[in-house]
């Protein structure tokens, strides 16, 4: 059956001549990653500190903005005749007497992971296995959410937390009084909300070499290559369509979103290897482990036990579109790097072909310059084509979401669901300003010691999360109503906007969706495309 | 070459799928030429034998939506801001958060044969093309992946810098490559490191197969020697330390030129096959050991070149030859290979020494005396003692043991002396006695 030719360019035989084809270049990108989550190398890193304070920095630092939050909405506040009133410190409130307090949300979880209590069965893990939820949803009742600051803890009760997402780590200020059992039964919290954003390109933007007409940023994440053919087809024809070898690449801007020329960059946000190469190592680990102690000790490393396929392939991937497109690589759960955020840039001798297109080795004390392929850390922050990204592998919204017990019960969650839940959370992570809230409780971190970088104090234009579900994507709002001396590092230019505005994109496996995020660099709109192989009737017998 | 004879040698003779990719890099063409190539050449086999040649096209294009929405339900208010004050008793973001719907470009590969059924799942179709040509129709796509891997394995050379242009790269700019050495073609790393590894594994099995692979000695061998030395050397100063360090001198140094004895073994047998005392069982755990041993070997040559190194060996080789048939107690040799506890200083053997001839294991001595046999025997016992620091320590020994054949003699002297034998707290005095009575 031969298709019909008429229509199309390239279903025609070829002109006798061979044209001249005039190169298609790409749309430049500026780019300005920040190196908030990059930590010192070798001996700079300690990990003698104490996790408390991160959660004394979190605290010193998102109080103030909570507190001046709620006097805005509190102050003078009268109910049943009754003045609201203003308590420092968690130990100040009095029972029976109506006030609010700030503090640092700590929630009792029945499944939570306890390492006192791994220590005293005596089977200590390496990573705790993976749970769905930390909640028992037959028992509602063994969650327990309390609010402490430096001075003590205050059990939160009433029926109001039941309508409210909270998380671990999260500041707040709780509006209540404390009842009979000593407990303080809320009427109402305030969150700290939107930082302050700043305006694209921070009032600076550059004039020249910026072209008018719109770029376009790709996000893909959870590649999750594993080195088998089977998961690399549509990773060949997302590859094609990167270098312009698909899709129309022509002049005509009649089908933008196939012109993949308007891409600047593409972000990969995590696992961009799969899961299967990692548990099938360590399963051949410990199978062999017992026939390896009678060998004799090898140098380097065992090809039996080590698959160097994937990450291989990943490379050769990369290699592939560098020599076209920027790429900025974030690692995540899955792939190469440490576990415990902030996890470090997968190293670049990880990408023999790649390595090529980085920057060079960073010497002393210099601040180290953009690579072409940045290799960068997880969670990650910087400037794209003037906007401000804030981007994490996922495990801050997985995480989150084993906190909250999502109506649907026990059973796999009605999907729609699930992605509505991870976008709530995700913009709650925005109002908390604080992008992992749940670091350093459940999810494994670098005790910072005097900076506590998981606190969002410039809230970036787009907030992306990957290795999710499902693609879905928002647009928040902040407003600033009556915040005129708030936060003294609001610069005018962040004033003069009205209000900020964030786009989430929520970003899905690829190797599942085989779905690639393009973002719009001047209007933020957002467009998928979908990379698949057309199950004929054959497969689908 | 031909783009014609290109497609016909691959796809009909060596029946290979041929991408337009592939196509593009073997022909140094644009990639959009390569797809209307691939075309071409499709509808002219078809039409001269039909399903001789198999398409797989690309369609991209807007598709309908499928059952599960892309987007959902919320299409109506999907440019209305729904604001939810944060001052509201819910201060979750219920309503706020607005999905957006998007657009859902696809990029489909598909059969020829469900070329239709692909289309009709499109709302507008903005390109078809030819993505790649095969004999056959596939039952698996996957296969298409190798094609591709064809690319970077026979085609990795060119330079994508230079020559994306010419395939239809989009460009760009501001490419930043750091200058040095090209990347390595992707399959040169992996032929690499397997042969490296090879060679050493062949090294620790086949004791004839190390010399000639270490008169070869690559670059890589060198290399594992040299990272093996910063182990050797401290096992060397282990087995020296270890020794209680009172006890005569002259027999340490003895145990340690033993010890490299007992390691240089497979090397000097390989050179000098008719060393007569070795039964081939103890070869088995020479070569077991080897590894550790060819690796001791080597102790003081930290900064040689290989070359130097065997000469240094071949030097050593010949000492220990040499001392070899000066004394050959395989006993004592074995006994020193252990590790740990075996590390013991051994008495002082009496000048007894069998002649090399002996079989190796156990050595016995008849005497007739006074009308009856005495025969000594040394035999190897485990002896489990406590040391100064407490720690229980387990040791063979090779004591002499005194036995009298079974005669009708008086058994005075049996009598006294196996008790003294196995009591033999020290294995020394039953030595000295032995050697008194030898006199």
């Amino acid at each position: 059956m031969a298709p019909d030719a008429e229509n199309y360019t390239f279903l025609c035989p070829p002109s006798k001549e061979e044209q001249e084809q005039e190169p298609v270049y790409r749309t430049p990108s500026n780019y300005n990653p920040r190196l908030t989550f990059h930590l010192p190398a070798g001996a700079g890193r300690h990990y003698q500190q104490q996790y408390d304070d991160m959660y004394f920095l979190r605290l010193a630092k998102l109080k103030p903005t909570v507190e001046q939050v709620a006097t805005d909405a509190w102050d003078g506040l009268t109910i049943a005749g009754e003045k609201v009133r203003r308590v420092d410190r968690v130990l100040d409130v009095r029972q029976g007497e109506l006030c609010w307090v700030a503090g640092t949300v700590y929630m009792h979880l029945p499944m939570k992971p306890n390492i006192l209590e791994d220590l005293t069965k005596e089977n200590f893990t390496s990573a705790p296995p993976p749970l769905r939820t930390y909640t028992d949803p037959s028992d509602p009742s063994l969650t327990q959410i309390m609010l402490e600051d430096e001075s003590g803890r205050l059990r939160l009760t009433g029926n109001f937390l039941q309508s409210t997402q909270l998380a671990t780590g999260a500041i707040i200020a709780a509006l209540g009084t404390e009842n009979a059992n000593g407990d303080f039964e809320v009427i109402d919290i305030k969150l700290p909300d939107l930082a302050p954003q700043l305006q694209r390109w921070n009032g600076n933007a550059p004039e020249t070499g910026v072209e008018k007409g719109h770029g376009k940023i790709a996000f893909v994440s959870g590649l999750g290559i594993t080195g088998t053919s089977g998961d690399t087809l549509a990773l060949e024809l997302l590859t094609d369509y990167l270098l312009g070898y698909t899709g129309y690449s022509g002049h005509g801007d009649n089908n933008s979103s196939l012109c993949s020329s308007k891409i600047s960059r593409l972000v990969i946000a995590g696992n961009s290897l799969g899961a299967s190469v990692i548990g099938d190592v360590a399963s051949a680990n410990f199978g062999e482990a017992a026939a390896k102690k009678a060998q004799p000790k090898k140098y380097g490393y065992d090809a039996s036990a080590y698959n160097d396929a994937p990450i291989t392939q990943l490379d050769n991937f990369l290699a592939e579109i560098l020599p076209s497109i920027p790429v900025t690589l974030m690692p995540g759960e899955k792939d190469p790097a440490n576990f415990s955020l902030p996890q470090q840039g997968i190293h670049r001798t990880m990408f023999p072909q790649a390595r090529a297109y980085s920057a060079p080795p960073v010497r002393g004390d210099e601040k180290p310059e953009a690579g072409w392929f940045d290799s960068v850390t997880n969670p990650w922050d910087g400037d794209v084509e003037g906007w401000r990204l804030w981007g994490c592998s996922g495990q801050n919204v997985d995480d989150v979401l084993r906190y909250i017990s999502i109506e649907g019960g026990n059973g796999s969650p009605d999907k729609d669901t699930d992605s509505d839940a991870r976008v709530r959370i995700m913009e709650a992570m925005l109002r908390w300003r604080c992008g992992v809230p749940t670091a350093p409780d459940t999810i494994w971190s670098y005790p910072y010691q005097s900076d506590d970088p998981y606190v969002i104090e410039s809230c970036p234009h787009i907030f992306f999360v990957g290795n999710q579900p499902q693609f879905k994507t928002a647009t928040i709002e902040g407003d600033v109503p009556l915040r005129l001396d708030g936060d003294t590092d609001m610069t005018g230019t962040a004033e003069s906007s009205d209000s900020a505005r964030v786009r989430l994109l929520a970003l899905p496996k690829f190797s599942e969706t085989g779905e690639l995020i393009l973002v719009d660099t001047e209007t933020l709109e957002v467009e998928v495309v979908r990379f698949g192989v057309f199950k004929g009737q054959e497969e689908q017998k | 070459m031909d783009s014609k004879l290109y497609l016909a040698e691959n796809v009909l003779n060596e029946r290979r799928p041929v991408t337009y990719r592939l196509l593009s890099r073997a022909l140094k063409v644009h990639a959009n030429r390569a797809k209307q190539i691939l075309f071409e050449f499709h509808r002219n086999e078809n039409a001269k034998k039909p399903q001789t040649v198999h398409a797989t096209y690309v369609i991209s294009g807007i598709q309908k939506a499928p059952d599960p929405a892309p987007t959902n339900g919320h299409a109506d208010d999907e440019d209305e801001m729904i604001q939810s004050s944060p001052y509201l008793p819910s201060s979750m973001p219920n309503q706020d958060a607005t999905s957006d719907s998007f657009r859902t470009a696809s990029i489909v590969l598909a059969r020829e044969e469900d070329l239709q059924d692909a289309k009709s799942t499109f709302q507008s179709i903005s390109t078809i093309h030819v993505y790649s040509l095969q004999p056959t129709a596939l039952p698996d796509l996957n296969v298409l992946v190798d094609a591709n891997r064809e690319i970077s394995s026979t085609h990795g050379q060119d330079d994508p810098l230079e020559c994306g242009k010419q395939w239809g790269m989009i460009q760009n700019r501001n490419v930043k490559r750091r200058t040095g050495a090209r990347p390595p073609p992707p399959a040169a790393p992996a032929v690499k490191a397997p042969g490296a590894k090879a060679s050493k594994p062949s090294t620790e099995s086949t004791v004839p197969a190390k010399r000639p692979l270490q008169k070869e000695a690559s670059p890589s061998k060198t290399e594992a020697t040299k990272s093996d030395e910063p182990k050797s050397e401290p096992s060397a100063a282990n087995s020296q330390t270890s020794k209680p360090s009172g006890k005569a001198a002259p027999a340490k140094q003895k145990g340690n030129l033993f010890s490299s004895f007992a390691k240089a073994k497979p090397k000097t047998k390989a050179s000098a096959p008719a060393e007569p005392a070795a039964s081939s069982a103890e070869d088995v755990v020479l070569d077991d050991a080897s590894e550790e041993e060819a690796e001791e070997l080597f102790p003081d040559s930290t900064d040689k070149v290989a070359a130097a190194t065997r000469e240094n060996r071949k030097e050593r080789e010949d000492k220990l030859k040499k001392m070899m048939d000066e004394d050959d107690d395989d006993d004592e040799a074995d006994d020193e290979e252990m590790p740990d506890a075996d590390e013991e200083p051994r008495e002082p053997t009496p000048a007894e020494q069998p002649p090399p001839s002996k079989p190796a294991e156990l050595k016995e001595e008849v005497t007739v005396q006074g009308g009856r046999r005495r025969g000594k025997r040394q035999v190897m016992k485990k002896k489990t003692v406590k040391d100064e620091e407490g720690y229980l320590v387990t040791r063979e020994e090779a004591t002499w043991e005194s036995f009298s054949e079974d005669e009708p003699v008086p058994k005075k002297k049996p009598a006294v002396n196996v008790p003294k034998a196995k009591a033999g707290k020290a294995a020394g005095q039953g030595n000295i006695m032995s050697f008194f009575g030898k006199k």
